[in-house]
Formats: C-alpha cells, sequence, structure tokens
C-alpha cells in the first residue's frame, strides 16, 4: 500500500503545481495591462489625445491616465525597502503614463502587439511594457507541468497497478486451499471473485485516500521549511490543494488500479 | 444414476490408475469402494466430481455428460454433491461453523437459515460443542467430522467419502457410517471409498472391488 500510496502522492504533487501554475497564468492574463509612458513634458493636450487613442480597440477594457506622484507612491508601497532612496532623489524620477486593461479573453494577440507597436511610435509616448509573454510563458509551463506529472503519474499508476496484481497474486496463492475449497462446494467463480475485487478497491482506495492525505501535509509544510529560500520562485513552485474532482478523480484512479489489478490476478488463477 | 463408460486414466505411462471401469450406480445406492492402497479407489471419486479428467472414456451423472461441462458451470454438478476428502480440506483460518456453512453460503442460503442447519448438522456428528473452535485445535478424528458435516450440511443428491472413518476409532467409525446410511434411506447415492474390511462388511449392501484400476468384483444388488 506504500507503494500505491507515494505512486499517487507524486501524482498529486506535480497535479498541486500545475494547479498553482495554471491559476497564476490566468490571473496575470486576467491582470494584463499595458503601460504606456508618456514623455514628462506631455501637455495636457497630447495626454488626452493618447487616453482616446489607447481606449479605441475593443479589446482594451479600460484606460486611465497615472500621474507621476501617483506612480511613485505606488513602486513605495510595492517597495518599501527602496524607500530610502527614493527619499534622497531630488527630483521625481517616474513618467506619467497610460495604463490600459486589456480584455481577459483575448483572441487576437497579434492585433494586440501591432496596436502596441503602432503607439510606440506615436509621438509624446516614449516606451511601452506589457506582460503577454511573461502569460504565454507561464501557460506553457504550467501545460509542461501537467504533461510531466501525467507522463510520471502514469509511470507510477502503471507500477502501482503491477504491484496491486502480485499483492493479490500473492494473496490469492496464500488462499490456494481455500479457493480449492469453495470450487469443490459449488461456488461459482464470480462468488470466489468479488471478495479479491474487494480487497483490491479497498487496498488502491486506501492507497490513494493516503497520498491524498500525505499530499495535504506536504502542501502545508513545504512553504514552511522550503519557501523562505525560493525567493521569487515561491510564488511559482507554490502548491495549490487539488480540488474536489480532482481529488475525487485520484480517489477513483485508485480504486480503478486495484480492482484491475485483483481482477487480472484472479482470472490467471481462476483459468490455471 | 452414475454411469462411467470405459474409464482410463493415466497420471504416468506405463501405467493406468484406472483400466476400463465401466459402472452403474443407481439414484440412492449405497455403494462402496474397495481395494488395497493404490488401486484407484482415491481417483474413481475424483473422476466423478470431475477433480479430475479420465484420460479416457465417458462420465454420465443423471443423464448429463460431466466432461462436457465447462469450467465456468461445473459449480452446477459439484453443488449436487458433497465431498469427504482423505485429508478433510478444511480452511484453517476460520472456525468449524464457518467451514460447515460455506457450501450453504456459496448457494446464497439466508444466515438465519445456516445458523440453524450447521447448528443441527454439527449436532449430528456430535461436534455442536466445538462451533467456534479453529479446525487446527481440533484431533483428526473431530477434524474429519467437520469435513462429514461440511458434506451433508446442503442435504446433496450424491455423497462421495474418501476415508471418511480412516482417523476414527471403531466406534464412531460405526457411528459416522450409520449416519450415512441414515442419509442414504432419505434417497441419497452414497459412495464410500474404504478399507475398513469390518465395516464394509457390516454396512455394504453393494461392494466394488478394485485392484491395480480395475475392477475385479461386485457385490449387491
Amino acid at each position: 500500500m506504500t507503494i500505491i500510496c507515494l505512486s499517487f502522492l507524486i501524482a498529486g504533487i506535480f497535479l498541486a503545481l500545475s494547479n498553482n501554475l495554471r491559476d497564476t497564468a490566468r490571473d496575470l492574463a486576467d491582470n494584463m495591462t499595458i503601460s504606456f509612458f508618456l514623455e514628462k513634458d506631455a501637455t495636457p493636450q497630447t495626454t488626452a489625445d493618447l487616453l482616446k487613442e489607447v481606449g479605441r480597440p475593443a479589446f482594451i477594457e479600460s484606460v486611465r491616465f497615472v500621474r507621476p506622484e501617483e506612480a511613485m507612491a505606488k513602486f513605495q508601497a510595492t517597495f518599501p525597502e527602496l524607500r530610502d532612496i527614493l527619499a534622497n532623489l531630488k527630483a521625481n524620477p517616474f513618467p506619467p503614463s497610460i495604463e490600459a486593461r486589456v480584455r481577459s479573453k483575448i483572441s487576437t494577440a497579434e492585433e494586440l502587439v501591432r496596436f502596441v507597436q503602432a503607439m510606440k511610435a506615436r509621438p509624446g509616448v516614449t516606451d511601452v511594457q506589457f506582460n503577454q509573454d511573461w502569460v504565454e510563458k507561464m501557460q506553457s509551463f504550467s501545460r509542461l507541468a501537467k504533461a510531466v506529472g501525467a507522463f510520471l503519474g502514469g509511470i507510477l499508476i502503471l507500477a502501482s497497478f503491477f504491484i496491486i496484481s502480485n499483492v493479490i497474486k500473492l494473496n490469492v496463492m496464500a488462499r490456494r486451499n481455500e479457493i480449492e475449497i469453495l470450487r469443490l462446494v459449488g461456488a461459482t467463480n464470480l462468488f470466489i471473485r468479488i471478495p479479491f475485487w474487494l480487497e483490491g478497491i479497498v487496498l488502491g482506495l486506501l492507497g490513494s485516500l493516503m497520498s491524498l492525505g500525505l499530499l495535504f501535509v506536504v502542501i502545508k509544510v513545504f512553504p514552511l521549511y522550503v519557501g523562505p529560500s525560493l525567493g521569487a520562485l515561491q510564488q511559482l513552485l507554490n502548491f495549490r490543494y487539488p480540488d474536489l474532482a480532482q481529488a475525487l478523480g485520484l480517489l477513483a484512479a485508485g480504486a480503478a488500479t486495484g480492482f484491475t489489478g485483483s481482477a487480472t490476478s484472479v482470472s490467471k488463477f481462476l483459468k490455471n | 444414476m452414475i454411469e462411467l463408460f470405459h474409464v482410463w486414466k493415466q497420471y504416468q505411462k506405463p501405467f493406468w490408475a484406472l483400466s476400463d471401469v465401466n459402472l452403474q450406480i443407481r439414484a440412492g445406492d449405497f455403494y462402496f469402494v474397495t481395494g488395497p492402497s493404490g488401486s484407484g479407489k482415491t481417483t474413481l471419486l475424483k473422476i466423478i466430481f470431475r477433480e479430475l479428467l479420465p484420460t479416457e472414456g465417458q462420465i454420465v451423472i443423471d443423464g448429463v455428460n460431466a466432461l462436457k461441462i465447462p469450467d465456468s458451470r461445473i459449480w452446477k454438478l459439484r453443488r449436487q454433491m458433497g465431498l469427504v476428502f482423505q485429508d478433510f480440506r478444511l480452511m484453517f483460518q476460520r472456525s468449524v461453523f464457518e467451514n460447515v456453512a460455506v457450501p450453504l453460503q456459496v448457494i446464497g442460503t439466508n444466515r438465519k437459515e445456516i445458523r440453524r442447519r450447521v447448528f443441527a448438522t454439527l449436532q449430528k456428528v456430535n461436534l455442536h460443542h466445538k462451533m467456534w473452535e479453529f479446525p487446527g485445535r481440533l484431533s483428526y478424528g473431530e477434524q474429519q467430522r467437520v469435513a462429514i458435516a461440511r458434506a451433508i450440511v446442503n442435504n446433496p443428491e450424491i455423497i462421495l467419502a474418501d476415508e471418511p472413518t480412516g482417523n476414527l476409532d471403531p466406534e464412531l467409525a460405526f457411528e459416522i457410517v450409520s449416519l450415512f446410511k441414515e442419509i442414504n434411506k432419505q434417497g441419497t447415492t452414497v459412495i464410500i471409498g474404504s478399507h475398513d474390511r469390518e465395516l464394509i462388511r457390516h454396512f455394504g449392501d453393494n461392494i466394488l472391488f478394485l485392484q491395480k484400476g480395475k475392477i475385479v468384483g461386485k457385490e449387491g444388488r
């Protein structure tokens, strides 16, 4: 049962990791903003024109003008440890900017890129910053984590299938005498099989249930011990506990593995 | 009716465990199969309940060719029979009660009825007071009586018993065969493999003598 439990634990860890990456990617996509940095001495007319232009495309949800003071306040709030450096500066280094929020479901990434390129060339705009690359990388990283999880989990679940099958085979061998007697007194094959099937299902269920428990411990304990040393990676390597459907899926996979493992070994024995 | 036509059985060349056995046992008969060790008594009984397949020949039980029954349907044949083995074949991890209850459980008898019938049967073999013991804690004679109780608990049409009194003292052996005789009176066919001459002389209606796998004599009706 330990092996069954460990197999499902590894599958569960990858599931939890890919859950986190998927959610992070979604959060990033949801919060995707484009910052258009303007010249410091941009006139109110230029700013107003640019605001209108940036807000025009359908994929832009909202636009907002960010004044230099506001930008500095935001920076100070985000990086409090750098507050002293800013205090020593004589002037505000932040330029005014326009922040545009992009709708979360954009189907036309190319159109967005074209728009950004066009805006970059506009007089009054010094630079443009947006995080689409990052979102796409996160999404593909999440897909990769899921694929690696499925592959390793799959191999391990296959291994646990053979392990369960062998455990049941040993049980069948140990109870060979009993099975023989049952056959002699007129038991049907189904009557003989059912207890072994149940045994396999219970083994698989208990193994996957234990793995869910261990996964819970891993998820709770991991940030306490390893978390701080990961620095910026902490956010990415954070585990998110499988949701109810995934947990039930793991349990069902455990039961199915147990059932199939026992069914094959009992069938082989009864045929002999 | 149990019919054997030209039954041959060979385990290892060139020896024949059974040679051209032809036999008809009518429903309700009481039969002793006797002969020296290695004469083929156990093989003959095993072939009747199809634990072994003959090398040649046919076996017909109640009009059904027993050799044509597929393995997956063999339970139908076995449910008509109560079997007592030379080596008892008890489940040592289960209590006496559970051992005797098995033939009833496999046919889906309800728990209350199982309790009633198992207790009544254990009373017949005088083992009701050891119902919750495990077979490993019983004497050979008691284990044999558990095996007999298991064979008769579901009132089978045929009882096949291989040396059922082999480990019993003469008094108990007589009691056990009397029990088989009583069951036989209710219409059950009983075939006992034994080399206990005293018992055979006392109870034998029909006697089949085997030697080196051949029927060398028959007595009875």
